[in-house]
């Protein structure tokens, strides 16, 4: 018995699927592709499935990750590839199959990428400003409906606007994490701007130390 | 309308699921490539009509022919209704996206009386005039099919074809005739007239109705050389009939998720209140091998790990035992669990319920439907008390403590002691649980009892009889919940206002059309959500009319009198329908087609259970 790691994309139509029933999906496509999947034990056996980092609704991935079981230490992993790719729809892509080095609370940080229709100077400007505060506190429902009071600003690693794509390193995994649209509430609510639509992207999962979770 | 206003609009409502498309198995197909556009419509949500299996057949059967490109369509929630009608929004189909009015074929299945307001509104959303007479161009064509089609009239003026019974012949004889006649470049009317020759195709416009001063039908008339009757089809050869190897499989949640295995159709059973048992006979049923190697190829394509097995009766499958034989040896392997709904175990071998022991169980669950044992002589349900006490004590014994009792209320002849009956039934229930030394310990026993309303339908020996008013419906309500006198039995009912309108609208003629457009454009959809519907609308739109509504539902129509649905031929005849009604107030059961037959007409096809050897 061997974990394997999975890397996809969740495009196009995909992005109308929650996390929730994301795992519904991948089980299928699994059982669908015949490989030697492990089931976990008990009296209602599932397909043992791990996501590195669950995706919001909404938003596309170009680099997922997944790690799941399989009985067979011998099977070889471009079989694994092989075997789901030929069952996925369209748009969910299996780039590569792995053996995990670093276990999924080694993960650190997240690449997003946000499209919006167009990033005129006063945007940029607005931007420029907002990610050299010091300091923004936000509004955060944490679990169990409690509301409570974070400083994004620290979460913030990187970010960098383009013609009309902001691009944020922000903080991420189970212990803490920051996610995009709450950055953008922020943004918009301390310029009392009317909230514009844009589009998220994650592009890249990263460990602790700022390098590809692999 | 581009992907990315699209996705915007997707994004701004709940389940953003329903409308995406592109899921596991569904069909791409180059629109250039086919001479046919088909649009599948179910008139609910998508949850709801992605589990419809008719749906799914028909579906894959289409896709299967490379000159046609079917695709789906459900109707959009109220949310999103919103969004895109001030986006100028048209309906369009999961797949390609396109608009539906630009289809060939818009076609729906009509499964339940209270979704008939979603087809209108679906028709306005596709940017398609609702009345066939408004609509000059050829295309699209509307038709529809299901079981509501056995009467189909309150539909009459808005839906160019009906398809009576199965469709999976007549529809693409139908659609091939269509090919033929575009080419030819026929026009709508030589082509309906041309289709309403085909057996099973009922085009209402060919027929004019006149009625007596009384409000009755008068006469039905054909125009011209069409057909005087409409005979429904069926399939002969239940293992030669195509069946999908693969279903859609949903990326969101539906009611239904998981491989569906027809095994037989129709009911040998003739409970006088179901119109299921008598608009599909004869029974027909798949081999073992059939559907043991479509389960199969099922949950190859789909990776579902469940298999429902669909019937009206599973319990009534002659070779049940060999079935699930044959396919628990592959099913544990494969961890794929089998459900069978509503399967009677009394006398399967010790060896087969130590296999099914591992099978999913449903819940404890019995559908006596009255509440004494001369009621359900009236509708002719033969579950005995006894059974039900006997098979509750194994259960009991082992380790079940909840039960599930359906009863129906409002049915034909009726009393307060019947329903008294309900609660006693309950009751006893309780008691045996308690009698019992081997009772799981410390647990309390818990009897569910829901009671939905009789609604007297099209094709039944009951189709004569009035259905009760909403008062009495009330009345018989608090009784019934004055006779339970412990908390250990649980009562719902279902809403008496939709059962009233569903009681109005499966016995309606083509007057109620006019109701059904003014309702609907008051506002009524989704008439079977609760949260939608609104009884207050439906009776101004009755108003409005002229039209009362108790004509339809709450009245005793004679032997004599011709039903708005004379017309159409669903192989039970009338006589046998009389019979029953006669031997359901004599208090006298018929037996079931095994047993014996009863010459219901069913026969006619040369097929199914009227043949075999008893
Ligand atoms: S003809 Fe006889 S056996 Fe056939 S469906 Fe009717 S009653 Fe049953």
């Amino acid at each position: 018995m061997k974990n394997v790691r999975i890397y996809f994309k969740k495009m196009g139509r995909m992005k109308f699927v929650s996390h929730l029933d994301m795992t519904r999906v991948m089980s299928r496509l699994i059982k669908k592709s015949g490989i030697p999947i492990w089931y976990t034990e008990g009296f209602n056996r599932h397909i043992y499935m791990n996501f590195a980092l669950p995706l919001s609704l909404g938003y596309e991935g170009t680099n997922e990750v997944m790690d799941i079981r399989i009985i067979d230490d011998e099977y070889p992993l471009d079989k694994v590839l092989a075997s789901l790719q030929a069952v996925c729809p369209p748009d969910i892509e299996i780039i590569k199959a792995t053996n995990p080095v670093k276990p999924t609370k080694e993960i650190g940080f997240a690449d997003y990428v946000l499209a919006f229709d167009e990033i005129n100077c006063d945007l940029k400007s607005l931007f420029a400003d907002f990610f050299s505060k010091e300091s923004v506190t936000v509004e955060k429902k944490g679990k169990k409906g409690k509301v409570k009071k974070v400083d994004i600003m620290p979460k913030i690693k990187a970010c960098c606007v383009g013609d009309n794509t902001l691009t944020l390193q922000l903080v991420a995994g189970s212990e803490d994490n920051l996610n995009p649209a709450l950055v953008m509430d922020a943004f918009f609510e301390i310029f009392g701007l009317e909230p514009v639509f844009y589009t998220v992207t994650r592009t890249s999962i990263l460990d602790k130390q700022g390098n590809p979770f692999i | 309308m581009d992907n990315k206003n699209f996705e915007r609009l997707l994004l701004s409502v709940q389940k953003p699921g329903r409308y995406s498309g592109g899921e596991i198995n569904s069909v791409i197909k180059d629109k250039s490539k086919v001479d046919v556009r088909f649009a599948f419509c179910f008139p609910d949500t998508y949850e709801i009509g992605m589990s419809h299996l008719g749906m799914k057949i028909l579906y894959s059967l289409f896709n299967e022919r490379e000159d046609i490109w079917c695709e789906r369509v459900f109707a959009p929630w109220i949310d999103f209704e919103e969004v895109m009608r001030a986006n100028n929004l048209p309906l369009f189909a999961l797949e390609s996206r396109d608009p539906i009015k630009d289809f060939d074929f818009i076609g729906f299945t009509l499964q339940y009386e209270m979704a008939y307001t979603n087809v209108l509104n679906m028709l306005d959303l596709a940017g398609v005039p609702l009345r066939s007479k408004d609509r000059a161009d050829f295309t699209p064509i509307i038709v529809a099919g299901g079981p509501c089609a056995c009467n189909p009239e309150p539909l009459a003026d808005f839906v160019d074809i009906f398809f009576l019974g199965e469709g999976e012949e007549v529809d693409l004889e139908v659609i091939d005739l269509y090919k033929e006649y575009k080419k030819e470049g026929k026009t709508k009317a030589e082509f309906l007239a041309a289709a309403s020759k085909i057996e099973g195709v009922y085009v209402p416009a060919l027929y004019d109705i006149s009625y007596n001063a009384d409000g009755t039908v008068n006469s039905v008339t054909p125009k011209g050389d069409t057909p005087a009757t409409v005979k429904k089809r069926i399939i002969k050869d239940m293992d030669k009939v195509y069946y999908p190897d693969k279903f859609v499989v949903p990326f969101i949640d539906i009611v239904h998720d998981r491989v569906v295995q027809e095994i037989f159709r129709g009911c040998v059973r003739g409970c006088r209140f179901c119109q299921a048992g008598f608009i599909y006979r004869p029974v027909r049923e798949k081999s073992v091998d059939t559907i043991n190697n479509q389960a199969k190829a099922l949950c190859e394509s789909t990776g579902y790990d469940e298999i429902s097995m669909s019937s009206l009766s599973t319990s009534d499958y002659t070779e049940i035992e060999p079935l699930l034989n044959k396919m628990l040896e592959w099913t544990t392997e494969k961890y794929v669990s089998l459900a069978l709904p509503s399967l009677r175990i009394d006398n399967f071998s010790d060896e087969l319920l130590e296999k099914i022991k591992h099978v999913r169980k449903s819940g404890l669950t019995f559908a006596p439907e009255a509440g004494t044992q001369r009621l359900r002589d009236v509708i002719n349900k033969n579950v005995t008390e006894e059974e039900i006490i006997n098979t509750c004590k194994t259960a009991f014994k082992g380790g079940y403590t909840a039960v599930k009792l359906y009863f129906m209320m409002g049915l034909p002849t009726e009393t307060d002691e019947d329903l008294k009956g309900i609660a006693d039934l309950g009751q006893k229930i309780v008691n045996t649980y308690y009698s019992m030394p081997e009772k799981p310990k410390g647990k309390a026993v818990s009897v569910s009892i829901s009671v939905s309303t009789f609604v007297p339908k099209p094709f039944t020996p009951f189709q004569f009889e009035p259905q009760i008013t909403r008062d009495e419906i009330r009345r018989r309500h608090e009784f019934l919940k004055s006779c339970i006198t412990t908390k250990k039995i649980s009562l719902s009912y279902h809403d008496s206002s939709t059962s009233f309108l569903e009681g109005v609208l499966a016995r309606g003629d083509r007057r109620l059309g006019d109701v059904v457009e003014k309702a609907y454009k008051k506002g009524c959809r989704f008439d079977s959500w609760s949260e939608c519907f609104n009884l207050d609308n439906w009776m101004d739109a009755f108003d409005e009319c002229g039209i009362d509504p108790a004509f339809y539902a709450n009245r005793t129509r004679s032997y004599e009198e011709i039903t708005p649905w004379e017309h159409l031929d669903y192989a039970v005849s009338k006589s046998f329908l009389i019979n029953e009604s006669k031997a359901a107030h004599g208090e006298r059961t018929t037996p079931n087609c095994r047993e014996k037959c009863s010459n219901c007409g069913a026969n006619c096809y040369g097929e199914g259970v009227c043949f075999e050897k008893r």
